[in-house]
């Protein structure tokens, strides 16, 4: 028993969307909720999040950002008609929904996907959100939807350079972000700022955003395996105490967060991860 | 019987046991288990103590009549088949995993501890006759055979049942209710069933393949199996009760324990239900084919003493790594079955006493390099479980590790127990009654998660139990709705 691709289309440069048939998820998922997938036989249990759903038809929307094997892997074999063999979901606690007045919701690169139905459901809830995307250009994804959802969207973005390494680019993701983000609190009144981003990013618009002493909440990413409370792959220091993400958060108090340990923890597979996707490569070029 | 007892044979027929050295460099099983020719030889041992004094059914959670398949080897010994057969059916009136708990079971603490042959000499060895009737029916498809004849003699009753987890407790629990006519609906978290069977137990130990084929059976018999499916996140239990005449919770101790220490949070560091999660059931020592990676390095170190540390210790030894089991207590307080203990020395796993995790030290970028213990002292003392009781003595000892697995204790889900209405006690355990009917009505729980952290034959116990109180329950709704 699988779950039916509906439909999949490229949304920008590596970003791929997938709608995907899983009403067990749709009728039960909330903003700020995950779901763990798994595409292949020998694949690995990654997380994603669920940007629209509809509950009666059954289907929810997903969004990768190709970067490692897996993502590539589903891009370039997974059409309509095809199965994700699992989908298990809706994981982790929603968004908290109340009136906070003015937030500042950004996303960095593919994070603004899990921002979407977060920000809208803020706005909806009577609360005026700004969205912010810092993003290389011309990942502009969910541009119209955001546009249509909250008070105001902000693309801020850059043209990478040849030749620049992971290195480069994520200085260059950090320099961008903070400059932007130190603008919008230098002139205006913020309630609350949310930031969906890789660690590195979100812990450089924390250290910006605790000068400014707004509240922050910062949804995490570390590695997940369960996603259940099982394992403590994903667990984090919170406020002194050992959580983890998949049950306590993905969202959190950005004030509270030990956000070094938490990017060494994101890292620890790296070269792992970097040997999968050179094999796979290797194995498409011995195919052609 | 019309075969004359053959005199007492003491000694244990041995069975097929791969070389450590050959076995320490694969996931392969360990033990290969008797032929049919050993496995006659060895039931020929059994005593066949009457059914009310045997003392091995009286040990075995399950009640299984022991002398009574065993008899079955000898008896039909010209004819294997048959034989296995008989023996099988013997042992599904009680058990519908044999070949799982053949392997897993601590024998040694429940049917072969009172064995009557232990007097005289070994003990018989029940587990790996049970082990050898399941495996030997299921390559022959024996077992199919028999539940073909089961099947079409099963009444349905037109009342539905919803089982939490595929573990031990809720696959027995499937098996029991569905055989009794009942439709049953499994609602599974992870993406394979099997619960600990999958992801903690290891495929030397317990193969995945006999797993999955255990489980094939409770298909065959109509047992409809969700995954992807958390309750507590995807259905609550409120909702089940709506869609279902009853429910049983069997959804384990999956929180793992963590030591209290500084520097727990460093790269490096797993709990075995990580560690052994990302090795069984995700095959992470089969990267980069299986996409999961696993980092072993050259130095581990286990801490805890139990099945799982034996486990994870043995698995690190398989990757090529110098293993060490660290435990606060002393080597007469080591909780594993001793098979296991005996296995993983074997294997060349170190064990260091009394020592108890202080601090875990990092290097710069944020990896363990070694682990700082407080050397322990044994008092006389001893405590609720007969272990001797241990206190610090101010001293410290450091090994060093670049892998560092805590298998200290789990502790029972939390997505569940955070249901209104259920009660819980101050660890997490769900509280039952006698009949392990918990305090929502029709709502019944086995396992680990009322007991905390036990074995896969007790959680096997329960869920026989709950099946017997459910269908009970289910009875006397059916007859008060006729009388009605």
């Amino acid at each position: 028993m699988g779950y039916e691709i509906l439909d999949k289309k490229e949304l920008a440069m590596n970003e791929v969307l997938y709608k995907v048939h899983a009403p067990h998820v749709a009728r039960k998922v909330r903003p700020g909720q995950f779901v763990i997938i798994r595409a292949f036989p020998t694949g690995e249990r990654i997380p994603l999040t669920p940007i629209k759903w509809d509950r009666e038809e059954g289907w929810i929307e997903l969004v990768t950002f190709v970067r490692g094997k897996t993502t590539m892997r589903m891009a370039n074999e997974l059409r309509p008609g095809d199965e994700l063999l699992n989908v298990a979901g809706p994981l982790g606690n929603p968004a908290p929904m109340k009136k906070f007045g003015r937030i500042l919701a950004i996303g960095l690169i593919t994070g603004m996907v899990e921002v979407f139905p977060i920000a809208k459901a803020w706005q909806e809830f009577g609360n005026d959100v700004t969205t912010l995307h810092v993003t290389p250009e011309p990942m502009t994804i969910l541009k119209e939807d955001f546009e249509r959802s909250v008070s105001r969207h902000i693309v801020e973005s850059y043209q990478l350079q040849p030749g620049w390494g992971m290195n480069e680019i994520a200085q260059e993701l950090v320099r961008r972000a903070v400059a932007k983000v130190r603008e919008l609190l230098e002139g205006e009144h913020w309630d609350l700022v949310f930031i969906v981003g890789p660690a590195g990013g979100e812990k450089a618009v924390f250290e910006v955003v605790k000068e400014y002493g707004i509240p922050m909440e910062a949804d995490l990413h570390p590695i997940m395996v369960d996603g259940t409370g099982m394992c403590g792959s994903c667990r984090i220091l919170y406020d002194g105490e050992v959580k983890f993400a998949c049950i306590d958060g993905p969202g959190f108090d950005a004030y509270k967060v030990d956000w070094d340990q938490l990017i060494h923890r994101v890292g620890f597979y790296a070269d792992m991860e970097r040997r999968a996707l050179e094999e796979y490569l290797k194995s498409l070029r011995g195919s052609e | 019987m019309a075969r004359k007892k053959p005199k007492l044979i003491k000694e244990r027929v041995p069975t097929i046991e791969r070389p450590a050295e050959e076995r320490v460099h694969d996931f392969k099983e360990v033990n290969l288990g008797y032929t049919f020719e050993l496995a006659v030889k060895e039931a020929e041992r059994c005593l066949q103590c009457p059914a009310e004094y045997a003392p091995c059914i009286k040990g075995c959670p399950v009640h299984i009549d022991i002398p009574g398949f065993i008899s079955k080897l000898v008896e039909y010994r010209d004819n294997p088949d048959k034989a296995v057969k008989e023996a099988l059916n013997v042992i599904w009136a009680c058990n519908s995993l044999p070949a799982t708990t053949g392997r897993v079971c601590p024998q040694e603490d429940q049917c072969e501890k009172n064995c009557v042959m232990g007097k005289v000499g070994d003990k018989v060895n029940i587990g790996k006759l049970e082990r050898f009737v399941a495996d030997y029916a299921r390559e022959k498809g024996i077992d199919d055979e028999l539940l073909f004849e089961i099947v079409p003699s099963i009444e349905k009753k037109g009342q539905s049942v919803a089982i939490i987890g595929a573990g031990p407790a809720g696959l027995t629990a499937a098996g029991e209710l569905a055989k009794d006519g009942y439709d049953v609906t499994i609602y599974e978290a992870l993406h394979e069933p099997g619960g600990v069977l999958m992801y903690g137990i290891p495929e030397f130990r317990l193969p995945k393949d006999i797993v999955e084929k255990e489980i094939d059976k409770l298909r065959k018999l109509g047992v409809k199996i969700l995954t992807d499916h958390i309750v507590g996140k995807t259905v609550t239990i409120e909702e089940l009760l709506q869609e279902y005449d009853a429910v049983f919770i069997g959804s384990g101790a999956g929180t793992p324990r963590l030591v209290r220490a500084p520097g727990v949070n460093l790269n490096g560091i797993y709990t075995a239900n990580e560690f052994l999660t990302r090795v069984n059931l995700m095959k992470a020592y089969l990267f980069p084919q299986y996409d999961t990676p696993v980092k072993v390095g050259k130095k581990v170190v286990v801490i805890g003493a139990g099945n799982t540390a034996m486990d994870a210790a043995r698995s690190a030894r398989r990757f090529g790594a110098e293993v060490t089991i660290a435990y606060r207590r002393g080597e007469e307080d080591v909780s594993a079955r001793v098979e296991e203990v005996a296995h993983a020395k074997e294997e060349g796993v170190k064990f260091v006493y009394f020592v108890n995790p202080a601090e875990f030290i990092g290097d710069e970028n944020g990896n363990v390099k070694a682990v700082k213990f407080e050397k322990m002292r044994p008092l006389e003392e001893r405590d609720a479980r007969g272990k001797r009781k241990i206190e610090g003595t101010g001293e410290y000892v450091t090994l060093e590790a670049d892998t560092v697995i805590i298998a200290i204790g789990k502790h029972p889900n939390r997505l569940i127990i955070n249901t209104p209405g259920l009660e819980v006690d101050r660890r997490g355990k769900i509280v039952v009654d006698e009949n392990l009917m918990t305090s929502i009505p029709g709502v019944f729980a086995g396992g680990d998660a009322i007991r905390g952290e036990a074995t896969v034959i007790l959680a096997m116990g329960d869920g026989r139990r709950a099946a017997k109180a459910i269908h009970e329950y289910l009875t006397k709704k059916r007859e008060e709705k006729a009388n009605a």
